[in-house]
């Protein structure tokens, strides 16, 4: 628990979190953002409000669906680039909270955005604004330049953004014990669910994954694989005992996620693009670290 | 702004405290909501065989067309797309669902030779579907509607 409460960090790590998962979710909603949009077309008897949506009796109108994903849109650049960052941070997190509730209120719970959603709201809570960005820069014209000591001020945020990734994938560990029971780490089950999502594609006109049919045909590799996915997940934790546990479990999550959309074609965005990691890395030294190869690899192209 | 001293120790055990509740307490009371989940997609355990809602379009000589997401369900996502159906299903708006179905196939020119929708449920062995076998143990249509083919 110390290593949450007491974590230091400096200003800049903490705002370079903000920049890439701002980042990810304005591109993300400018991407799905046909998806949101047409959630306004539906039915109204086929709106089944749940999380913060669940006391609607109907769906919003369209105009305001349309006013929401808006202001999402503006808030999430003006909260990444850290302009007047605490009003619009709470609002995208609650915009952004506000489409991805709707999207799963039609009678089909969705599981892909629950991650990116919660950092948000994290982030929004946290100084996250303190470094890099035109809060800080207006600040220094006025206080001077900001020093750049660690502190748990930063660090605490961090920690609390990367306990929400970890214990996202503990209550998923524990939803397949539950659920599954430990059969669900024989293989078959996972045989099963590859070939029921594989045939559920295919009756609907899609395209099974990459991977489904050697999945399922190679049915001997998916007890390791099984078990080796609970373990991951109920191993998150792992994560806070060091850097080479924290690289080892990464990449083994990394690779799940990887593994599950070759078989299943199912994409959870914000692991499969590292979003859902970055608080566990020190991402304010990306910056220097790109300049050093720039500048090692400039002397033999010009060679 | 950068007056604004950090928390306290007893203040950040207290709130990372309250974080771990909340996201722990959907496995404690059972219950899954969004955005916070007990995460239960593909952690049950599941036969070979299973159930499966779909669309298909019927041609006048009476052999079937698969029919794409996006006619189905107005999505170019399966799960959301089989949500819908089922949700229509349940609700008894099976009917209404076909219609709107039949309206967007009318509206595509490359499906002129389909005449008929059918909302079917059908039982497969799933394995045997992804290894290219026969599959199918049952199929019951469960709504069905004209394309208007004026």
């Amino acid at each position: 628990m110390s290593r949450i409460l007491d974590a230091t960090a400096p200003a800049t790590r903490l705002a370079a979190l903000r920049i890439v998962v701002g980042t990810f979710v304005v591109v993300y909603l400018v991407g799905r953002l046909p998806v949101f949009l047409a959630l306004g077309d539906r039915p109204a008897a086929d709106f089944d409000g749940v999380g913060v949506l669940a006391p609607l009796g109907s769906p919003p109108s369209a105009g305001v669906l349309t006013a929401v994903a808006a202001a999402a849109f503006v808030s999430g650049i003006a909260s990444t680039l850290g302009w007047r960052y605490r009003p619009n941070a709470v609002v995208f997190a609650v915009a952004m909270l506000f489409l991805t509730t709707l999207r799963g209120s039609w009678g089909q719970l969705l599981h892909f955005e629950n991650l990116m959603v919660l950092q948000l709201v994290v982030l929004a809570a946290s100084p996250a604004a303190e470094a890099w960005s035109l809060d800080a820069r207006r600040a220094a014209m006025w206080d001077g330049p900001e020093e750049g000591a660690d502190s748990a001020r930063y660090g605490w945020p961090l920690a609390v953004v990367g306990l929400v990734t970890i214990t996202t994938y503990v209550v998923t560990g524990i939803a397949k014990l539950r659920y599954g029971g430990l059969g669900w780490m024989s293989g078959d089950t996972l045989q099963n669910h590859i070939a029921y999502t594989a045939a559920r594609l295919d009756l609907l006109g899609g395209n099974p994954a990459v991977f489904a049919e050697f999945a399922v045909r190679q049915a001997w590799i998916l007890g390791p694989l099984a078990a080796g996915a609970v373990i991951v997940e109920l191993s998150a934790p792992v994560v806070l005992l060091g850097r080479r546990c924290r690289n080892i479990w990464v990449i083994a999550a990394w690779l799940m996620h990887v593994g599950i959309f070759l078989t299943m074609a199912i994409g959870f965005p914000s692991p499969l693009f590292g979003v859902a990691f970055a608080p566990f890395f020190a991402l304010e030294r990306a910056p220097a670290w790109l300049r050093r190869r720039v500048a090692r690899d400039r002397p033999a192209l010009s060679r | 702004m950068r007056d604004t001293p950090a928390l306290n120790r007893r203040a950040r055990g207290a709130i990372t405290l309250a974080v771990i509740a909340v996201l722990v307490s959907p496995v404690a009371f059972d219950r899954d909501s969004f955005p916070l989940s007990t995460y239960p997609m593909y952690s049950s355990s599941r036969g070979s065989e299973s159930t499966l809602v779909t669309a298909q379009g019927v041609t006048a000589d009476g052999s079937t067309r698969e029919l794409s997401p996006t006619l189905i369900g107005d999505s170019d996502d399966p799960l959301v797309v089989v949500g819908r159906l089922r949700a229509a299903l349940s609700a008894g708006r099976g009917d209404v669902r076909c219609t709107e179905i039949a309206e967007r196939v009318e509206a595509r020119t490359s499906y002129v030779d389909v005449v008929v929708i059918e909302i079917v449920s059908e039982r497969h062995d799933t394995v045997a579907r992804t290894l290219g076998e026969d599959s199918l143990v049952e199929r019951e249509v469960r709504s069905s509607c004209e394309v208007s083919r004026t």
